[in-house]
């Protein structure tokens, strides 16, 4: 298991929604393929919905762009 | 399965006559369970306040009749009542009392929903990390909301939908109460307390509108609000209670007093006026203070009593808030051992319905010739026969 693996499962074991959003994020980017980044980037989405965090807008983009959201 | 039918006839005669409500309505599954389509979840009932979620985002989950529900203040600043289900999978969403920052997500497969009650996300819907599919219309899939409308801060709903506008229904109340179509200021925290009681929701009603009780279960009041200086209020198929023309205003030790409703108006300087909004919202108007009490039934037998407070400015003090709420609960107290001693004699095989004082029980009556009237509606909707096939 990766660190990134490791931060996420202790973000959510701690239910810090805000940093999941960042860290799914990270693992959008570092993603092999469209389909990994975009199903990372799901993740950073709704938290960042749930949570009404400033990258809610720059996410939503990013999935939209690759068609995977209204 | 046919559901077994009382009969209302008696209650429905004119006082001198009339009987009250048989023992089923009070103890009978199948009975009440009609009883609460037609009386609860058909009309115009409370559920809540408007001060239970008094910031943006505030959401409280809330059951009646068994029904989930969700009251939020949503980001408009609208109060919304909705049914606390997932359009997904029918999973409960909001487990307890908090604030939503942003989207309501379903905590199973985070489908996520706006304050509005708008379906704004459906995470892996078409596949994953594709969140939209052609069969799934967001626009068709919002939260289900419950037709809801408020006054005097309570928050009541109309399951069922389909209930004149609540400005009809009560039309003659908000005129009766129209000198006190104010601004309501909650007192907060110290001035709202619960009463669970062992009774059906009705006997709280019964035991609310009527005079006849005061000397003997609140001997207290007898000093300053004797029986001969209250009337009674009776309005046929709308509303009924008590009033009084003796008001005294709640006293500090130090004399001060809480400020008056503004332009209140002379009439109420020594008046005041407690009436059951039917079904089961109780409601006191007085020159200085107000309350509003929910009855929230529980099952047949049990209710919980919600009671809220208000004054005419937000900056009252908070010792007297204080006093006074202690002084309205002990009232409120002492009529427990009535309503649930009323609920154990429902079991009295010979007891049949009671007879009425013509003279002291007139507002009991016309809530049960209501509650009648209601149940007899909803079963003449409910028997018509099916049209038949060409």
């Amino acid at each position: 298991m990766n660190d990134l693996d490791q931060r996420l499962l202790a973000a959510h074991d701690a239910e810090d929604y805000a940093a999941l959003v960042g860290l799914y994020t990270q693992a959008a980017d570092a993603a092999k393929d469209l389909d990994a980044a975009c199903f990372y980037l799901t993740h950073a989405y709704i938290f960042a919905l749930e949570q009404n965090h400033p990258d809610q807008g720059d996410l939503h983009a990013r999935l939209k762009a690759h068609g995977r959201e209204e | 399965m046919d559901t077994p039918q009382t009969d209302l006839s008696a209650v429905r005669r004119p006082i001198q006559q009339a009987r009250g409500l048989p023992n089923a309505h009070y103890i009978d599954d199948a009975v009440v369970a009609e009883e609460n389509q037609a009386v609860l979840a058909s009309q115009w009932a409370g559920l809540a306040v408007a001060s239970d979620v008094p910031e943006t985002g505030d959401a409280v989950p809330l059951t009646f009749l068994g029904m989930p529900l969700l009251l939020v203040r949503a980001k408009s600043g609208t109060v919304r009542v909705f049914q606390n289900i997932c359009r997904h999978r029918g999973m409960i969403l909001v487990e307890e009392p908090r604030k939503i920052e942003g989207a309501i997500r379903c905590p199973y497969h985070s489908w996520c929903y706006s304050t509005e009650g708008k379906l704004v996300s459906t995470p892996h819907v078409g596949g994953p990390g594709q969140n939209t599919h052609e069969d799934i219309d967001r626009s068709l899939l919002g939260l289900i909301e419950v037709r809801s409308h408020i006054w005097r801060d309570v928050v009541w709903i109309n399951l069922s939908g389909d209930a004149p506008e609540f400005e009809e229904v009560f039309a003659d109340l908000i005129r009766r109460w129209s000198d006190f179509d104010k601004p309501l200021y909650h007192g907060g925290a110290n001035s709202q307390f619960q009463l669970p009681v062992g009774c059906n929701w009705k006997l709280a009603v019964e035991n609310f509108c009527e005079s006849y009780h005061l000397p003997w279960i609140h001997p207290g009041l007898n000093s300053y609000s004797r029986l001969e200086d209250h009337y009674n209020i009776e309005e046929s198929g709308k509303f009924s209670g008590q009033g009084t023309l003796v008001y005294r205003q709640f006293k500090a030790e130090d004399g001060s007093v809480f400020p008056d409703f503004p332009d209140v108006g002379e009439k109420w300087s020594d008046a005041a006026e407690y009436i059951a909004a039917y079904p089961n919202v109780l409601l006191g108007a007085q020159r200085d203070h107000a309350f509003a009490i929910i009855l929230v039934p529980e099952a047949k037998d049990r209710t919980v009593e919600h009671v809220h407070l208000y004054y005419a400015e937000s900056d009252t003090s908070e010792e007297m808030r204080v006093s006074n709420a202690t002084l309205w609960k002990g009232v409120f107290v002492e009529d427990i051992f009535v309503v649930e001693g009323m609920q154990r004699g429902r079991m009295g095989s010979g007891f049949d319905g009671g007879k009425f004082s013509p003279a002291m029980d007139g507002p009991t009556h016309c809530f049960h010739d209501w509650v009648a009237g209601k149940i007899q509606g909803y079963r003449d909707n409910t028997n018509q026969p099916a049209q038949a096939a060409e």
